[in-house]
């Protein structure tokens, strides 16, 4: 009688879990998407965007998240290499740690398409699509230098310390800056790109240092919460904020003055790159270009118009 | 009056009370940006959250259980006050609007119902509570993702906004929340004979179960208070932040725990108290600023924030030794 029930409610279980399954598309076969975490809008936007566009050109697309954990992706990989995908669209949980995986892949005869974050060693994928951080923090740091100034007390909230794209944004960043003596870095300080503890880091970093002209944040969920911290502390407009990302909020704010630039990366550009790549490596064109960086463009008030939705507008 | 004296150092509050001060002392002469009454309301401001969380862990901790689900059932109810106050609900062709009362009920309804699932798993399906917390701790993340898409939700109502930045009478109101919470809790834990049965199952379950008390009630009431609580938690967070987060409160669940051990309070149930947790939340508080305000680099401050969880454990470990 209880074997009987519990069998019945497994059952129940297991039909209703088909209910959640991930819509599939036309039939040129499976591909699958990987992201290093979907807890972040940046990267619910890449992932879906490139499964949509994967679907779009006739294949099926699930969604794997890795929760920022190199190990969970290993898992991800081992499923996907042992159930007949054709294809992996690949955004790496790290430079290093995810070499193993995608080479693995490439090894079984999988390409592997990498999305924004790079992969260490270039033949582990057949083409690395990446968001030029360094890059986009330089043109950031210029225009940080044009309005806040050569001569400024300043503080920087880093994202999570052991992740090379804070690096290479803080990097970018201080390239510019650290050109001009007249701008002091009172503190630095790190905030995990979460928005919460970014708040609660700026309303101390301002008690330390009542004199602040700026804050560079290492993402837009940081600026937008360092902005929050400058709005209830009464400062709003007297320290400018600087994002990175190009997320909706973030994009707005600086519409309405409350951040002072961000940066738009374009997630929808390298995923839809990647799914047509993949594509086309699948109908037989092998010789690809390995590295293709997609630039990332400074948004700053007089050019906002034209960003919005992950992407420029026109 | 001499035993009156010794009586008062022999609490167990007394420790951890000692290291807050010795620390506060510190600070001072560290940073003279420390003693400011506009960074003593942020340092407050910035405990509540967790305040709030860590008396709910106390309770659940005195019963000799532990809930590692209150991140992501904070995240949970903020989501669905923020939703539901911004864009309703559609049930079948019917669209009902909520006002900002409704929004609070309705977060903290979904943070008793999780609540009260962790107690059911544990009471009623024998579940240890480190496994049924950690499933429901996951199941709650998925439904946050689920129902916000993973997008935050953002631009809520001005009282909203006011419960979060606002202030009453001088002080700030999430300030007045969490101490609202701590006197009730406090007193209820003291005086009630509930709270005293809270210390007794964690004391000796089975002792208790056998001079009648009805452990099972009391123990799921303990695991829906800590959901309310969250939920309470995760209304503060999203008003602070005039927006909801998919990704609130993770690693929460670990400030509450240190709140709660570095308060005095047994890991093993029957032996704590709510005034301990709230030191205890306190110091973490106040190293998290101080942390900040001497800008020590990040590596650094958890480095020390391990070694001060440890410290304060060992203190109190040979300081009541006959009690272990």
């Amino acid at each position: 009688m209880k074997l009987k029930s519990v069998f019945i409610s497994v059952l129940c279980v297991l039909t209703a879990l088909t209910g959640c399954r991930q819509d599939g598309g036309g039939s040129k076969g499976r591909v699958a998407v990987v992201i290093s975490t979907l807890n972040n809008p940046w990267f619910v936007v890449l992932g879906e965007s490139a499964a949509q566009y994967a679907r779009e050109l006739g294949y099926e697309a699930v969604l794997f998240d890795s929760q920022n954990n190199p190990s969970k992706e290993a898992e991800h990989f081992d499923n996907i290499l042992s159930s007949g995908y054709k294809a992996i669209l690949f955004n790496p949980t790290d430079a290093d740690g995810s070499t193993v995986n995608a080479k693995a892949a490439m090894a079984k005869g999988v390409p592997v398409f990498c999305m924004d974050r790079e992969i260490n060693e270039p033949g582990a994928a057949v083409t690395q699509i990446l968001s030029d951080n360094y890059s986009g923090c330089i043109a950031l740091g210029e225009y940080f230098v044009e309005t806040v100034g050569r001569e400024a007390n300043y503080v920087e909230i880093l994202g999570l310390v052991g992740d090379n794209n804070t690096w290479a944004r803080s990097r970018g960043f201080h390239s510019v800056v650290d050109c001009f003596e007249g701008l002091h870095m009172l503190a630095q300080q790190n905030a995990d790109f979460d928005q919460n503890k970014a708040m609660e880091v700026m309303e101390t970093m301002m008690q330390a240092n009542p004199d602040i002209q700026a804050v560079f944040c290492g993402n837009d969920a940081m600026a937008m919460g360092a902005s929050q911290a400058i709005l209830a502390a009464g400062k709003s407009g007297r320290i400018k904020v600087f994002g990175f990302d190009g997320s909706d909020d973030a994009v707005g704010a600086v519409r309405d003055g409350r951040l002072a630039a961000t940066a738009m990366q374009f997630p929808k550009t390298m995923a839809r790159t990647a799914a047509q790549f993949a594509d086309r490596y699948l109908s037989g064109e092998h010789d690809l270009p390995r590295k293709i960086p997609v630039a990332v463009e400074l948004v700053n008030p007089e050019n906002v118009s034209h960003f919005g939705n992950f992407g420029r507008r026109d | 009056m001499n035993g009156k004296i010794r009586s008062f150092f022999a609490k167990p509050v007394v420790k951890p009370l000692a290291a807050l001060l010795l620390m506060a002392v510190a600070m001072t002469f560290l940073s003279d940006k420390f003693a400011t009454a506009d960074n003593i309301f942020n340092v407050l401001r910035q405990v509540s959250v967790n305040l709030c969380i860590s008396v709910g862990m106390t309770m659940v901790i005195l019963t000799g259980g532990i809930d590692l689900s209150v991140g992501s059932i904070l995240a949970l109810s903020g989501a669905v006050a923020a939703g539901l106050t911004r864009n309703g609900l559609a049930v079948g062709g019917v669209f009902v609007g909520f006002t900002f009362w409704g929004g609070i009920l309705a977060a903290l309804l979904t943070g008793a119902i999780l609540g009260a699932f962790n107690g059911l798993m544990v009471t009623r399906f024998k579940v240890p509570p480190f496994v049924a917390t950690l499933g429901m701790m996951t199941i709650a993340r998925g439904l946050t993702m689920l129902y916000t898409g993973g997008f935050p939700i953002t631009g809520l109502s001005n009282a909203f906004r006011f419960l979060g930045t606002g202030w009453f009478l001088g002080v700030p109101m999430p300030v007045w929340v969490a101490a609202v919470i701590i006197l009730f809790f406090a007193f209820y834990m003291k005086k009630t004979p509930t709270g005293r049965y809270i210390y007794a199952i964690g004391g000796n379950q089975r002792a208790s179960l056998l001079s009648g008390i009805r452990v099972d009630r009391i123990i799921l009431l303990v695991y829906t208070l800590a959901g309310v609580l969250s939920a309470v938690a995760g209304l503060l967070v999203t008003a602070r932040l005039d927006s909801a987060q998919p990704n609130a409160g993770a690693g929460y669940e670990l400030d509450a725990i240190a709140a709660v051990v570095i308060g005095g309070t047994s890991l093993s149930g029957g032996r704590g108290s709510i005034a301990g947790t709230v030191v205890g939340a306190l110091i973490i508080g106040i190293l998290n600023n101080g942390l900040v305000l001497l800008d020590v680099s990040p590596f650094w401050q958890q480095v020390i924030k391990g070694f001060v969880i440890l410290g304060a454990v060992i203190i109190d470990k040979f300081s009541s030794k006959n009690q272990y």
